[in-house]
């Protein structure tokens, strides 16, 4: 067996090596491998080397209920579990026909954007360390925690929130949840200006990340990027204004676009990304109304035999659930579309010719999270 | 020339703008919880390992041993239910009730389908063990009883039930 | 109560008695006076070890307590009072593990590498001036003395790449040669435009030509600080010039395949750098050991505490440089602005 994908040419000596970056790096996030084809500090090749931590869900998945898969789902894209359970269960409530209660999607909105907003911010934290800053991490952090804290009081969950359940909520908001909620988002907007202050104004930053893995558009389109990633190429796509799921659609907001699709536009979009969320719920708290969180569900789900895809826009882009069901209290079998997979795949076709120093900048500016690539 | 100088001037002011949140940081309070000494206060809802409580009024458990929760178990982490056996017959109550520390995600899923509100997520969170066996736990005889505000919460929960009951009933 | 006060501020008379007095002692046992010598310089070199194993302690305990205040946390409280034993807990912890040596690495290389960073950082201690005669020795080339050792630990940073047999190792050292080597240049020239001010490279003499707060240098030299205080934060490879180990690109640089005691050497070595830095910065900038009240001695380390901590503060501040941004700066703003720098100072001397 080849124990490196890439081979150095023969003939002429050359001072090309082979750097295997992982899967134990400290900035590949997790297990990721990626193998560089190296002349000095120069990338010359990079291929990444997913299924590190193959969980075998999508087949797990085949042999279990629909409503237990739920909990399953948080486990992919840890990072913004809710998003997962939601375009679950999005997809499960279109084959049933079920229409979730306004409160219901009102309360669904309010914990995605919390979700993306803690998600954001572990990536700046993550950021931060990958481009040698030490402090970020911590003053992010504490921000995360206020809004864990938030999560983890409506659904008991501090990652895997398995918060949703088919046809809405089981749990209602906790009764200071709405003041907590008011309360972080008064002085949130103060913290971005920090951050941004700390890290991203930066010159060092700047010039470091400034016209750095430039992802064309065509380039960033034919590779099926999303999210954040793609919109710093100056692409406006978000499935939130475009194909509007769960009410998105009475909420105003922008959709934050880069200018050349360089590394520090895509770390550019996703901090304007956090202020947009922090405007979604604000008026989120104003539509919320009394009523019902769970729409009528059978006791037994039992969808009747066809297929559905359905997506929704996650922090790292296009999370989409694919369910074939053959009718029974099982589905047929349900793939994933993870984001994160395509926004690794384009890293080829944007790192080489850049230092490593630059391929860990630009690496982490495509925002990955290792388990939702294996699954 | 004045490029140059530009250059140098902006990223002087930038420089000097994240210095500052720095420095403001040094007089703002740490944030730290110091672990062992100070524990984290924490939520009502919070998920930590599953124990079957003993309702204080009754001063006994809940628990009809009818399976609805090893049913709706996404990994089959409760392994086994028995029932009380008297005079030949089982009756509708628990007399083992195993339970698999280690495959359970805590998801919550057998808590919310109880119609007994028999079994409940406690707030105990450091779980780890140095041995795999006895992560199997048996939740009948250890007779957990729950405090404070968690307490109440799931007294709340069985009383709305056996009030939804009666009025199904009606 | 009188000879403690003469001890604290007229060091310099006290240490001449004293060597008379030895001196004269000596010669009535009618016995070589070299021994004698080497006798004293050998006390001298243990007076400045035990310093600089103690300071290196004080120093770690220190940048994690600072870190701390900037990240709204505690730092090490646990061990001893405010955790200040935990630095004696963590260089034990390092003492006693195992000492692993990779398979293929080059052995002999391997071992002295972190002999090679270490020595020099210890050599520069000759001429450091701790207070009013406090010297080990006031060579009359003493700053030239110091560019030249602390030129010479590129080679030991180097060789630990080397000998490592990795490939980050063999990164983290070639880019800390390139490094240290470009930014000798401006640190060379902006002491040379101090040198203009003093027109001695003796220690002492740089000193004496600073005797009140008005004549201080950086008053005359403030970019010549600034500039001091790039270069030499860059010479000893810390953050944001922390590029040969840089963490998130390198694993851990040239320090990769070392643990246990040999690493150990290498983290002594970079704040015994760290405190070297600061030190020359506060003799060629801040008027040395010289301040009102309190004793030469403890105005020295205030001193040169007050620019390590503003290192450090730089340090918990900034992200990383990159590798040819890092050349870029040296070779486009530094070296200009310190030769712009030196010839503004030579005309200054010349016609005022």
């Amino acid at each position: 067996m080849n124990k490196f994908p890439i081979e150095i040419e023969k003939g002429l000596t050359t001072d090309e090596y082979i750097l295997n970056m992982g899967p134990q790096h400290p900035s590949t996030h997790g297990v990721l491998r990626v193998v560089l084809k190296m002349d000095g500090e120069v990338v010359k090749d990079a291929i990444p080397d997913v299924g590190y931590i193959h969980t075998g869900l999508e087949k797990m998945f085949e042999n279990r209920k629909y409503e237990q898969i739920i909990p399953y789902t948080d486990r992919t894209d840890y990072l913004s579990a809710v998003n997962n359970n939601l375009a679950y269960c999005l997809a499960v409530e279109k084959l049933l026909g079920i229409e979730v209660p306004e409160r219901a999607k009102i309360m669904r909105v309010i914990l995605c954007e919390l979700n993306r907003i803690m998600s954001h911010l572990l990536w700046y934290s993550a950021y931060g360390l990958d481009m040698g800053a030490l402090t970020p991490i911590i003053y992010a952090f504490r921000e995360r925690e206020e809004v864990i804290d938030l999560v983890e009081s409506m659904t008991g969950g501090r990652l895997t929130h398995n918060a949703l359940r088919i046809g809405g909520f089981k749990y209602d908001l906790p009764k200071d949840f709405i003041y907590k909620l008011k309360n972080f988002i008064s002085h949130f907007n103060d913290r971005i200006d920090e951050y941004e202050a700390l890290l991203i104004n930066n010159v060092i930053f700047v010039n470091r990340t400034k016209d750095i893995g430039v992802l064309k558009k065509e380039i960033a389109i034919s590779y099926g990027v999303t999210g954040p990633s793609l919109r710093g190429s100056d692409i406006s796509y978000d499935l939130r204004k475009i194909e509007p799921y769960s009410g998105y659609e009475k909420f105003e907001f922008d959709v934050c676009t880069g200018k050349n699709g360089d590394t520090l536009d895509r770390c550019k979009v996703r901090m304007n990304e956090m202020r947009q969320s922090i405007r979604i719920l604000e008026q989120a708290i104003d539509h919320l109304k009394d009523g019902d969180i769970m729409a009528k569900v059978p006791k037994v789900i039992k969808p009747a035999p066809g297929e559905i895809y359905c997506a929704v826009e996650g922090p790292r882009g296009e999370t989409g659930v694919y369910i074939v069901s053959d009718g029974s209290e099982k589905p047929y079998r349900i793939k994933l579309r993870s984001p994160s997979f395509s926004n690794l795949s384009v890293l080829k076709e944007i790192v080489v010719g850049y230092k490593i120093a630059d391929l860990v900048a630009i690496m982490g500016s495509l925002d990955l999270v290792i388990p939702e690539i294996d699954r | 020339m004045i490029k140059y100088i530009k250059n140098i001037i902006t990223g002087i002011i930038s420089l000097c703008e994240g210095l500052s949140v720095t420095l403001k940081h040094v007089f703002r309070k740490p944030i730290t919880l110091q672990y062992p000494e100070q524990k984290p206060d924490l939520q009502l809802r919070y998920r930590g390992r599953l124990v079957m409580p003993v309702d204080p009024e009754k001063n006994d458990i809940r628990c009809t041993a009818c399976m609805i929760c090893a049913k709706v178990c996404p990994n089959h982490s409760i392994l086994e239910i028995e029932k009380v056996i008297e005079d030949g017959k089982p009756k509708p109550k628990a007399k083992k009730y195993i339970y698999n520390l280690g495959t359970c995600m805590f998801c919550n899923l057998c808590v919310e389908a109880c119609p007994f509100a028999a079994i409940i997520m406690s707030d105990e969170y450091a779980l780890a063990n140095e041995d795999k066996e006895k992560l199997i736990l048996e939740l009948v005889s250890e007779k957990y009883n729950l405090t404070g505000k968690k307490l109440n919460w799931w007294k709340s929960k069985f009383k709305d039930e056996t009030i939804n009951k009666e009025k199904v009933q009606k | 109560m009188e000879l403690i006060k003469d001890i604290l501020y007229n060091t310099d008379k006290i240490l001449k008695d004293f060597y008379n007095w030895a001196y004269k002692l000596w010669s009535s046992f009618n016995l070589p006076f070299f021994i004698l010598d080497i006798v004293f310089y050998l006390l001298i070199t243990l007076a400045v070890a035990a310093f600089l194993v103690f300071n290196a302690l004080f120093i770690i305990y220190y940048d994690r307590k600072v870190a701390a205040k900037f990240q709204v946390r505690y730092g090490p409280n646990r061990v001893g009072y405010k955790g200040i034993l935990q630095t004696v807990a963590d260089t034990i912890k390092l003492l006693i593990k195992e000492d692993i040596n990779a398979d293929k690495v080059d052995k002999i290389v391997f071992f002295l590498a972190p002999f090679l960073v270490f020595i020099p950082s210890f050599l520069v201690f000759l001429v450091i001036p701790f207070g009013k005669g406090l010297i080990p020795a006031d060579l009359n080339i003493g700053i030239l003395y110091v560019l030249a050792i602390t030129g010479l630990s590129v080679l030991g940073i180097l060789s630990a790449g080397w000998a490592s047999n990795n490939k980050y190792s063999l990164i983290g050292g070639m880019r800390s040669a390139a490094q240290i080597i470009s930014y000798e240049i401006p640190m060379v020239l902006v002491i040379l435009s101090v040198l203009l001010l003093s027109g001695s490279l003796k220690m002492g003499d740089i000193i004496n030509a600073q005797s009140s707060i008005s004549k201080w240098f950086i008053f005359v030299q403030p970019i010549g600080f600034i500039l001091f205080l790039i270069a030499g934060n860059a010479e000893i490879n810390r953050a944001p010039f922390d590029l040969p180990e840089a963490e998130s690109e390198l694993v851990s640089g040239f320090i990769t395949e070392y643990s246990a005691m040999k690493f150990a050497f290498f983290f002594l070595a970079e704040y015994t750098n760290l405190f070297l830095t600061s030190a020359i910065a506060t003799t060629l900038f801040l008027g040395g050991w010289q301040g009102p009240f309190l004793p030469p001695f403890v105005w020295f380390i205030i001193k040169t505490y007050l620019v390590i901590t503003l290192l450090m503060w730089f340090r918990w501040t900034f992200p990383r440089i990159r590798v040819d941004h890092l050349m870029e700066f040296s070779w486009k703003y530094l070296t200009p602005i310190a030769f712009v720098n030196l010839i503004a100072t030579a005309i200054l001397v010349k016609f005022i």
